[in-house]
């Protein structure tokens, strides 16, 4: 899952954390930068969806312009 | 005089009625008190895991409570069960709302200040009460505790570091003291005994809060059987 916009990196990172462990999915962070965030999501669909409508949204300190699913296949939970 | 980690009276019990929910606040920290149809009473804290919406806002279902927002369900324990926008998502353990210990005794509702799975002291033991109000006052918690115990409102007798017992108009009433906020705080009035005037008591109610609000300490206007407390 990548995020595009205006990020601190480690104040979103931590926020998928959280939302990681609430979900009860696997968030692992590929790439954090000021303006594109990489993290391979692995989960039951439903969740993995709700983990990016809440990063979406993501932490007062973040602003996401984009996020785009990568490398994941129909029926996969990446 | 400061308040610690314990047990305080948060609502009368007798106005949480079965499928209903408040918010209320305990040192500023938001908290919900609901009832379930079955009776039993939660306090909990008042925010959906899932966008954050207070859950007082929501509506109770059976036993289960139901946030304004996007209809998510709690079980008694605070387990989300039921998420409508995924009916057959198997919610994982990990959506669930922080609780906090709570009873009732004596006509009150009590929750133990902190989060936490057990309170380390059981609840107040219960008391035969009939409940009388709450009040709400613009004062902190601390300088209410002083002012009864200084006496300057009044004969109050302290039995706990949050309750008070005082007579009027031939009442035995009971006040437990609820710190709201840094500046606001509650009084839950519940009689032990005694008949009284419902209009004396509430007059006298009036009088403890204006007293209590006014800048200087005024003593309470009392009905004249107060002499006897």
């Amino acid at each position: 899952m990548v995020f595009r916009g205006v990020f601190a990196p480690e104040s979103f990172a931590e926020f998928m954390r959280h939302r990681a462990a609430r979900l009860s999915i696997a968030a692992r962070p590929r790439r954090l930068e000021d303006a594109r965030i990489e993290v391979e999501v692995e989960g039951d669909a439903d969740l993995v969806d709700m983990f990016e409508m809440a990063c979406s949204l993501g932490p007062l300190d973040c602003l996401v312009l984009d996020v785009e699913r990568v490398g994941s296949e129909p029926g996969s939970r990446r | 005089m400061s308040f610690e980690a314990g047990w305080y009276a948060v609502a009368i019990a007798e106005g949480l009625e079965p499928g209903t929910s408040a918010g209320t606040r305990l040192f500023d920290k938001e908290i919900v008190v609901w009832r379930d149809q079955d009776g039993a009473s939660h306090a909990w804290e008042d925010r959906c895991p899932h966008r954050g919406m207070r859950l007082s806002f929501g509506f109770v279902r059976g036993n289960h409570i139901a946030c304004l927002y996007h209809g998510w369900q709690y079980d008694t324990a605070g387990q989300c069960r039921y998420i409508p926008a995924h009916p057959n998502l198997e919610v994982p353990d990990t959506i669930k709302v922080v609780t906090y210990p709570s009873a009732e005794a004596g006509g009150l509702v009590w929750i133990w200040s902190e989060m936490t799975t057990e309170a380390p002291v059981p609840p107040p033991a219960d008391f035969a009460a009939r409940p009388v109000r709450s009040l709400y006052v613009e004062r902190s918690a601390e300088s209410i505790a002083a002012a009864f115990v200084s006496g300057a409102l009044g004969d109050f007798e302290a039995s706990g570091p949050s309750v008070f017992e005082t007579v009027i108009d031939g009442a035995r009433l009971r006040l437990a003291l609820q710190p709201f906020t840094a500046e606001r705080s509650a009084l839950h009035i519940v009689r032990l005994g005694g008949e009284a005037d419902p209009t004396a008591i509430a007059a006298w109610s009036e009088g403890l809060r204006r007293g209590l609000e006014a800048p200087l300490p005024v003593r309470c206007a009392a009905p004249a059987a107060h002499a006897g407390a």
